[in-house]
């Protein structure tokens, strides 16, 4: 078996879900001619074993020969261990196989996504990329791994025909026709039930939804009542996905009961006419007893063969899903040809005319807190903007180079899980002073306290553990780590108390001397303690000054921070 | 380290699927028996194949070979009706045992404390209430029946082998101890083995699900190769979980195959070896071979469900086990004299041994608004929960009327204090539904106005195409988070109790919004005692009494003007919102 994960997942072909799936087998193609070789020995082995017990009774056990006996038994035995031990071959192969394009599909997603970055989310719901992870993964390695058995099921039925033409023709195509029918009949009553299956599915779904959203909003429920509300609701939606059960279960019943009553008839009419034939003399007992044996064994490789079609269907639809994401592009990219990196920091947006001085805290204040979202997008280049550092412009300069110059921590950044250490400091410095002095900047101290081991404490998934307020400060903290050259902080305090913003605002101030930091903000307590501020109208900055001359002259400001206290009193 | 929900023990699993056994007896009975039939009915082919056999091999006559595959028939149809009746009864009582089980665990969850909950995570009740129920639902409706048929058929079958002829016995006796072995050795390690699989696969989901969730982070922080590492380690240790399993089924799938094996070569052996010596007849030893072939399916079935029903029992015990979260509210059935709550040297703690709160007295004054302002982790919420008989104290004690607020049963606490908080869970369901949660009958539509009215939300519910019965939250139609807080006031408004405890419970909507909402809702609740926990200062300007909690402790109370005249840390933090000079009063 290959080493998993792959050191490189390759580049896929994209041209069709079909050329995805051949892309997944076409890279590991030994192991999947292990499957198949193995996969018909198998199946072939279990073919002949009926035709083996057969010869054992005619020239064994009816002629009273222990000699042909004792042969056709270790033969007997031998198919059975070649059996047992190419099946568990097979099996390993199929795994192998299996995991093989369920990890590189997932490793192909998921650097697709990091390649993506903020262009992610506007073009695919976020369920969609992890019900690929989740679901169609295995749909894709399922339809490689039924790839092996499903040839040894089609050299196997060859097999068995050639046997059993040999012995009687009339009795083997009989059985070579038959069988296939047999399957055809089940059919009908297989879509009526995955129907029904599915809407009981779908409602059994809809139940768990409905039990996690009353876990979910438990405390709300705590605080204020209604337990007895929602317990009646869900036996009531219990009591309906029990009827929906119910309804399944009367046709899984009646589709289990017609598994043994067509392939039993089957039996029936073949024992009958083996029976007048051996009775005529044209075939043996034995040959009766194998024909027993291949009419009910002949139903295995011919579901084999249904079920692969069915997964390679799934595996198509899979496929298109994965594809479409991986065909995705990033909306920004840097340039062919780079300019190299500017010394200063000084950044400018043309459209805002929004300045951010080298070495200065500046606040930019907006009465439409969305157009200073789109100006602090445009000054990390997460949109297109005439925005240039030093004079020159972002579009001009390698993406990867403005991420590390610029770093803009929004208020929809997220923490992620693992060790608290590695999450805050992402670039793998090591140094903990370093850390200490952002958490304490971020005055986030007591989001440590409360954890137990401190920075050696997991994060959990989003960082749920924490409060809003710690969660933001942790944000803050790590983004101050960074230590870029320009930090630009969209609403850094909104879920922090007045106490700790104040705090925060001073000490950021210091923390952040002698290097360009923005600050989004609409807080007086934060605005109080900036270099500057910029207050944008309509998308333009329309004034500049200190927070204390902006309120004295301009009434729009004021109105702005002061949250419309001014008006009222 | 978290603590995690308790998980019921195996005999409590036991007693608990006896109970259930014994609430439905007769479907039970009614069940197994139709099984028991269907399986004898199957065992007839073999022996009249082995009888056809025999007469062929003598000679026989073309109507007696009719006749025998009539008989066969026969069989085959009666085996079908009964399969048939036995499935839907089997598969009917299955659903009612599933939905009683999962209706109970409900129930059982509504009532755990909120502390509990919180120590373990939401995740893990999550799991429960969706994974857990699931895999019960697949171990009842198929792993549970499978196996008692295939029980049934194996007994039957064995039966039928050793009426052939006693000495059938031997050759099934050699598989059995191959078999025991080697299933034993695999169980006892795969139950581990699937779980660290599946897992790992939950890890992968969610590393996945935060990179796309996270992407414009990863982006800005460069964080791409960092997020591959880690999906690539996640992939090395569901790797190394798949390999194990591996390595269990390629010991135990070859030693199986070697149990069946085994007896169908000794059975043609030995009933060869006696046939010669005239102890059997061709007819028997061909129905023994045949029988014990048949044997092989359903004794697979039990083999392969095992597993199946173990991962059905441990999702049955942690559905189980919820149960047994003890209560942390006792009834004493006294009733409070009065409406006023008073906290007296009162103590908490989260984690043993660490206190949030170091002895804080409080008494609310009737009818009074008291706003309660404090940094980040001094413990304000703690004290709102604890003032809402959420919690009990650690020491001291919370009141209303002088009874103990967690002596009070849930139904009665909800008459004299409600807490809402800035968790804006909306309930999926129509607004109607999300607004009437705390009341027992019906509301009609103008009471329902009234409250939003008071929220200032009837503006936009009004504009709704479906008005009350419009369906929101998960699946629904989105509301913003404002708005999510504004349906949770007017809940709190429909509830009416006297006390009413708001942690941030205006903290995500617009400021300016806020303060309006505050007014038209104070207005509405005028006679009503509110403690307000707020960190934008406009809140406790506008109220009665402002109380400073600093490091578990209330450290200053009084009205605004006395607060900012005493100079202490509350007239401070005022002159700071400020600015000195700017907009103040003087």
């Amino acid at each position: 078996m290959k080493d998993l994960p792959l050191a490189d997942p390759g580049t896929p072909d994209l041209r069709s879900p079909g050329r995805y799936l051949l892309f997944c087998m076409r890279a590991q193609a030994g192991a999947l001619s292990g499957a198949i070789a193995f996969g018909i020995a198998w199946m072939v082995a279990q073919a002949v074993m009926p035709a083996l017990i057969g010869r054992a009774i005619d020239q064994g056990v009816a002629a009273k020969d222990t000699g042909r006996l004792a042969y056709w038994a270790l033969l007997l035995l031998a198919a059975g261990i070649v059996q047992a031990v190419t099946g568990v071959i097979r099996h390993r192969f199929s795994v192998s196989l299996w995991l093989n394009a369920a990890y590189r599909t997932v490793q192909l997603v998921s650097r697709k996504a990091a390649q993506l970055g903020a262009t992610l989310p506007k073009r695919v719901a976020t369920g969609e990329v992890v019900s690929v992870g989740a679901n169609d993964v295995a749909h894709i390695g399922n339809s490689v791994d039924a790839l092996g058995r499903a040839a040894g099921a089609l050299v196997s039925f060859l097999v068995v025909a050639a046997i059993m033409l040999s012995a009687s023709r009339p009795l083997g195509l009989i059985v070579l026709i038959g069988v296939p029918l047999l399957l055809i009949a089940i059919g009908p009553l297989l879509k009526p039930l995955q129907q029904r299956n599915l809407a009981a599915r779908e409602m059994q779904g809809e139940l768990n939804n409905l039990a996690s959203d009353i876990v979910g909003g438990l405390r709300v429920l705590r605080g204020i009542g209604g337990e007895e509300v929602f317990h009646r609701r869900y036996q009531v939606e219990s009591q309906r996905v029990r009827a929906a059960g119910v309804l399944v279960a009367r046709l899984q019943s009646l589709l289990d009961a017609f598994q043994i009553l067509l392939p039993g008839i089957f039996v029936v009419f073949v024992v009958w006419l083996g029976a007048r034939f051996a009775a005529q003399g044209r075939i043996s007992p034995g040959e009766l007893v194998a024909f027993y044996g291949y009419a009910a064994f002949l139903v295995l490789p011919l579901r084999t063969a249904t079920e692969f079609a069915n997964k390679l269907i799934r595996a198509r639809v899979a496929a298109g899903r994965v594809i479409a994401v991986l065909r995705l592009q990033p909306e920004i990219t840097g340039p062919a040809d780079p300019v190299p990196a500017p010394r200063g920091n000084t950044l400018v947006d043309a459209a805002s005319g929004f300045v951010a001085t080298e070495g200065q805290l500046t606040a930019l204040v907006s009465d439409d807190p969305d157009e200073a979202v789109a100006i602090a997008d445009r000054l990390g280049r997460f949109a297109d903007g005439d925005v240039t550092l030093a004079g020159v412009p972002l579009a001009a300069l390698d993406l990867d180079t403005v991420r590390r110059r610029i770093v803009v921590s929004d208020t929809a950044s997220t923490l992620f899980s693992g060790r608290l250490r590695d999450e805050l400091d992402i670039s793998g410095s090591g140094a903990t002073a370093v850390l200490d002095r952002a958490v304490h900047t971020a005055s986030a101290e007591d989001a440590l306290q409360a954890l137990p081991g401190g920075l050696e404490a997991r994060v959990e998934e989003r960082g749920r553990s924490f409060s809003g307020g710690q969660r933001q400060r942790l944000v803050l903290a790590r983004a101050l780590v960074t230590a870029p050259d320009v930090l630009v902080l969209v609403e850094p305090t909104s879920a922090v108390d007045a106490h700790t913003e104040a705090r925060i605002a001073d000490r950021l101030r210091s923390a952040r001397s002698g290097r360009t930091t923005v600050v989004v903000t609409g807080s007086p307590l934060l605005l109080d303690r900036v270099d500057r501020v910029a207050f944008v109208c309509g998308g333009e900055v329309v004034a500049v000054g200190s927070h204390r001359e902006l309120v004295a002259s301009v009434p729009a400001y004021r109105r702005t921070v002061t949250r419309g206290e001014e008006d009222e009193r | 380290m978290r603590e995690i929900l308790p998980v019921a023990d195996a005999p409590d699993v036991r007693r608990y699927a006896r109970r259930i056994a014994r609430r439905h007896p007769r479907e039970l009975g009614a069940s197994l028996g139709l099984h028991a039939l269907a399986a004898i009915a199957g065992l007839a082919a073999p022996r009249l194949l082995g009888s056809l056999v025999e007469e062929v091999a003598h000679g026989t006559t073309r109507s007696h070979i009719d006749t025998i595959a009539l008989v066969i028939a026969v069989f085959l149809l009666a085996q079908t009706v009964l399969t048939r009746f036995a499935r839907y009864l089997s598969f009917r009582l299955g659903e009612k045992v599933l939905a009683d089980l999962r209706e109970d665990f409900v129930e059982q969850a509504l009532a755990l404390p909120v502390s509990t909950v919180e120590r373990a995570g939401t995740g893990d009740l999550l799991t429960r209430a969706s994974r857990d129920v699931d895999a019960l639902g697949w171990s009842v409706r198929f792993a549970v029946p499978e196996t008692l048929i295939a029980i049934i058929t194996t007994l039957f079958t064995v039966a039928a082998a050793l009426l052939v002829g006693a000495w059938v016995a031997v050759p099934l006796v050699l598989g059995v101890p191959i078999l025991w072995a080697g299933t034993r050795w695999y169980l006892a390690r795969a139950k581990a083995g699937y779980l660290r699989e599946n897992a790992s696969y939950a890890e992968i989901n969610a590393t996945l699900a935060e990179t796309v969730e996270g992407a414009r982070t990863v982006d800005a922080l460069r964080l791409g190769p960092r997020r591959q590492t880690r999906i690539d380690a996640d992939i090395a240790e569901s790797y190394a979980a798949e390999r194990y399993t591996l390595f269990l089924r390629t010991v135990w799938f070859p030693v199986v195959e070697t149990g069946y094996l085994i007896p169908t070569v000794a059975t043609l052996l030995i009933g060869g070896w006696l046939h010669t010596r005239g102890y059997a007849s061709l007819g028997e030893v061909t129905a023994a071979t045949l029988y014990v072939q048949q044997l092989i399916d359903p004794v697979d079935r039990i083999i392969s469900w095992l597993d199946e029903l173990q991962v059905g029992g441990a999702s049955l015990a942690r559905l189980l086990g919820v149960a047994q979260v003890p209560d942390d509210r006792t009834p004493t059935g006294r009733e409070p004299v009065h409406a006023e709550i008073q906290a007296a040297d009162v103590r908490f703690s989260y984690l043993e041994g660490r206190d949030v709160l170091h002895g804080v007295d409080l008494q609310l004054r009737p009818g009074e608004r008291l706003a309660m302002v404090g940094p980040s982790g001094a413990g304000k919420s703690t004290l709102g929960r604890l003032l809402a008989g959420i919690h009990p104290p650690r020491t001291g004690e919370v009141t209303v009327g002088d009874v103990g607020l967690t002596e009070l049963p849930l139904d009665d606490l909800r008459g004299h204090v409600a807490l809402v908080t800035q968790e804006h869970h909306v309930f999926v369901g129509t607004l109607r539904d999300n607004l009437a949660l705390a009341l027992d009958q019906a509301a009609d539509d103008d009471t329902l106005r009234c409250a939003l009215e008071a929220v200032d939300a009837w503006e936009w519910v009004a504009a709704l195409p479906g008005g009350f019965d419009t369906r929101v939250g998960s699946g629904g139609r989105p509301l913003t988070p404002a708005q999510a807080q504004q349906i949770a006031l007017a809940r709190l408004v429909l509830a009416d109790p006297h006390t009413l405890v708001l942690d941030e419970a205006t903290s995500l909507i617009d400021p300016r919004a806020a303060r309006h909402l505050e007014r038209s809702l104070g207005a509405v609740l005028s006679g009503r005692t509110v403690v307000a926990i707020a960190h934008r200062l406009h809140t406790a300007h506008d109220a009665d009494r402002v109380a400073v909690v600093e490091d578990g402790k209330v450290s200053e109370i009084g009205s605004h003007d006395d607060l900012v005249a005493a100079d202490g840390s509350y007239s401070a933090l005022w002159q700071s919102w400020h600015g000195d000079g700017v907009g103040s009063r003087g």
